[in-house]
């Protein structure tokens, strides 16, 4: 292994930050370590710099003690782009990349073509180079951020390290970097090691994650291992729902409103019913419960949308395997389900042959005076998949007594008024 | 191509500078003795009375004019540069006060344990001592941040200030310490010149040799760490330096404010931040700053030049404050 981190325990002061990390990282990787604010990231990053001197452990590549060698060698070898960029002096771009040459010139040694001749392939290779001469004080930071880590190439290091590299920049530059830091790892072959704030930036680049939370490593490995949505909640303490992404098949993890708190409302002991769907359930169903009604959900597909939002706000849900029709059994669940509850709300799902039988189930729930809100925003027309056989049966729905609705504040005064 | 500038004009600023004073000298006999002494012409036909004028009073004066200049000039880039701020300046921060501190009590009290460097080995000590505390009363963790650096500056100058006012008290000879202090050259000679020339050259060149460690340093000293710089040996080395060629110009001429601060700024203006270029050019024209100076306050009666460069280094101290005040 070309980069081992062995049982690293970084303090300040007295205060013990890193507790024993341990990883590693080969040659043409490019390695994220995630975490939330205070877990040690930054800290880890400096250590492996050597800002910051371990108390406990070693850092070794190829074999070699990293702590053991000189400043200048050490920086042939190890490059780091600090958090903040910002320089006060107006030198040139070209000047700032320059400085990349420093360990390797004499003190009083002039940079000689070639070492220009580094420099500006890294500007090249970063996308900088047409702003070499420009005063780094009149960049903007997405432009000083390329001109620092083009500083940082030529220094030809082995490694380099990069603490948050795109925060503070907008989307455009995220990504230009994060390609950037792709590129140098596939082709340049370089260990790369980037604290990275976004998640989903961090699954979308980085070959290997490294969790942090507390200075300890909580999780290591794939995407796929470390980003979980039990891993996110113990470290960052947020609820998430992490999905693969449609287009790139990366992690996708996105938030969920907080906890939700069981408050008692005079609302409190209604017990609502959604028949739903597709996802057309989901944000009724958050708001309910934020309104502190009991919710129940029937019959939905597994791994659907709504299936997903009701496990997670821990809602009773009645469903069916995976792109499969309603079975004899999922109905009578679902009828006996309905039958607890105090008001029953069809959402505005499409229907097709496999969630027909939904349709009949608010039929029953009428036929047993439950209050049936029929939420109708699109016309059934439209969302009808079985040749007029919804909306023949729709039709009987509203003959029959269902409430049309067509928005959620309506629904909400439905209920209320219940 | 600055530097060739520079050096033409200090030529000029030589041969000027020597004809101003009390007794006009015209600038051709300057010339003509000059370059009789230096063996380049032969046709010397100079009145006694300006031979002694231009050789024994204006040259060394004007000559120890250049190494003040040079040395407050090059004390004040590497403090700037060391603490990443243009408002760092060995006067500002107290370094010449400590220095005035030290060359005063061995004008009172020492016998001059070390004959003629006595005086500037004291003045060293009392730089040294005074860098050092005011750098670590005003660290904050392993940051010295602008405001609590010239804030402390400014208290330890007081209190140094409050300490040679106390020792002027008790002296018996007050006069010449009173006007030493003021800061003026009229009692030039070329002893003086003769035993500053080497440390300040040797200073200057000391201190040149980190130019691209200090040019690392204004991106941060974690950047310039990871640049392969011993930042923390770096640091103490320039300390040390920038009090010793401070102490060397205050032992000499009293405290003379102001150098350290404007030229270092101006010649960033004119040729950038590189210390490279920075050094040398802030070095010259310190020299020339403090050579035409010293040359009006000879022509306004051997006013103490002291107070001619607070006239210029005080409006633009406040203009470099206004400007930090706009930029926020």
């Amino acid at each position: 292994m070309p980069l081992e981190i062995k049982d690293v325990d970084t303090y300040y002061g007295s205060v013990k930050i890193l507790d024993s990390i341990n990883f590693n990282a080969s040659h043409g990787e490019l390695l994220g370590i995630i975490g939330p604010n205070g877990s040690g990231k930054t800290t880890l990053l400096r250590t492996i710099s050597r800002i910051l001197k371990p108390k406990v452990g070693a850092i070794l590549l190829e074999g070699r003690d990293v702590l053991e060698m000189g400043y200048r060698e050490f920086s042939r070898i190890f490059a780091a782009v600090p958090q903040d960029t910002t320089i006060n002096f107006d030198f040139s771009a070209l000047d700032i990349v320059l400085m990349g040459r420093n360990p390797h010139l004499g003190r009083l040694e002039l940079e000689s073509e070639k070492d220009i001749e580094i420099a500006r392939r890294s500007m090249r290779l970063t996308n900088c180079w047409e702003f070499a001469e420009r005063p780094i004080t009149e960049l903007s930071g997405g432009e000083r951020q390329l001109v620092i880590i083009a500083r940082a190439l030529t220094q030809e290091p082995k490694v380099l390290l990069l603490d948050e590299p795109t925060s503070h920049l907008d989307i455009n530059y995220q990504i230009e970097i994060m390609e950037l830091l792709k590129r140098l790892t596939s082709e340049e072959k370089l260990i790369v090691i980037a604290v990275i704030h976004d998640l989903n930036l961090a699954a979308r680049y980085c070959d290997r994650l490294v969790l942090l939370h507390d200075g300890k490593i909580v999780s290591l490995g794939t995407q796929a291992e470390v980003l979980t949505a039990e891993n996110i909640k113990n470290t960052f303490g947020a609820d998430v729902i992490v999905k693969k992404h449609a287009l790139t098949n990366h992690c996708y993890v996105s938030p969920v409103p907080s906890p939700l708190k069981r408050q008692n409302k005079t609302e409190a002991g209604l017990t609502v019913h959604l028949i739903c769907g597709g996802g057309e359930g989901a944000s009724l169903m958050h708001e309910l419960a934020k309104k502190g009604y009991k919710v129940s959900v029937g019959v939905v597909n597994m791994l659907d949308t709504d299936y997903e939002v009701a496990k997670l706000l821990n809602i009773p849900v009645v469903t069916e395997a995976p792109y499969s029709p309603i079975s004899e059994e999922a109905f009578q669940a679902h009828l006996a389900v309905v039958d607890r509850a105090n008001v029953v709300v069809l959402c505005n799902i499409p229907f097709g042959f496999g969630n027909l039988r939904n349709l009949e189930v608010a039929e029953r729930a009428l036929e047993r005076n439950k209050p049936l809100l029929v939420f109708e925003a699109t016309r059934i027309e439209k969302r009808d998949f079985t040749n007029g056989e919804a909306t023949k049966r729709f039709i009987i729905l509203k003959g029959k007594g269902a409430i049309r609705v067509k928005n959620q504040e309506e629904v909400f005064k439905a209920i209320g008024q219940l | 191509m600055v530097m060739v500038y520079l050096i033409t004009i200090l030529s000029f600023t030589i041969v000027l500078t020597t004809a101003i004073g009390p007794v006009y000298v015209p600038p051709l006999e300057i010339v003509s003795l000059l370059g009789n002494k230096l063996h380049l012409l032969e046709n010397a036909s100079i009145p006694q009375k300006y031979e002694v004028i231009i050789l024994q009073i204006r040259l060394p004066r004007i000559f120890l004019g250049l190494l003040v200049g040079l040395s407050l000039a090059t004390a004040g880039t590497t403090l700037q540069g060391l603490f990443k701020n243009p408002m760092a300046d060995p006067y500002i921060i107290g370094i010449a006060s400590g220095a005035a501190v030290g060359a005063v009590f061995s004008m009172l009290i020492l016998p001059s344990f070390l004959f003629i460097y006595t005086r500037p080995f004291m003045a060293f000590l009392g730089a040294m001592f005074t860098t050092f505390l005011v750098y670590n009363i005003a660290r904050v963790g392993r940051r010295i941040p602008v405001d609590t650096l010239l804030l402390t500056g400014i208290a330890i100058s007081l209190f140094l200030g409050a300490v040679l006012s106390f020792m002027m008290f008790v002296a018996e000879d007050l006069h010449s310490i009173f006007f030493w202090l003021m800061g003026g050259f009229w009692l030039a000679n070329w002893t003086q010149v003769k035993i500053s020339i080497l440390p300040v050259f040797f200073s200057f060149f000391l201190i040149y040799i980190f130019a691209k460690d200090l040019n690392a340093m204004l991106l941060g000293e974690e950047s310039a760490q990871t640049l392969g710089i011993n930042v923390e040996n770096v640091k103490k080395i320039l300390l040390v330096f920038a009090a010793f060629i401070t102490a060397i110009a205050v032992s000499f001429v009293g405290t003379i404010g102001f150098v350290g601060l404007i030229i270092p700024h101006i010649t960033r203006i004119l040729v950038g931040p590189d210390h490279r270029i920075l050094f040398p050019a802030s070095a010259l024209v310190g020299g020339i700053f403090l050579m035409w100076t010293d040359a009006l306050a000879r022509l306004l009666g051997e006013m103490p030049v002291g107070i001619i460069t607070a006239f210029f280094g005080a409006p633009f101290f406040i203009y470099l404050l206004r400007e930090r005040k706009g930029k926020k």
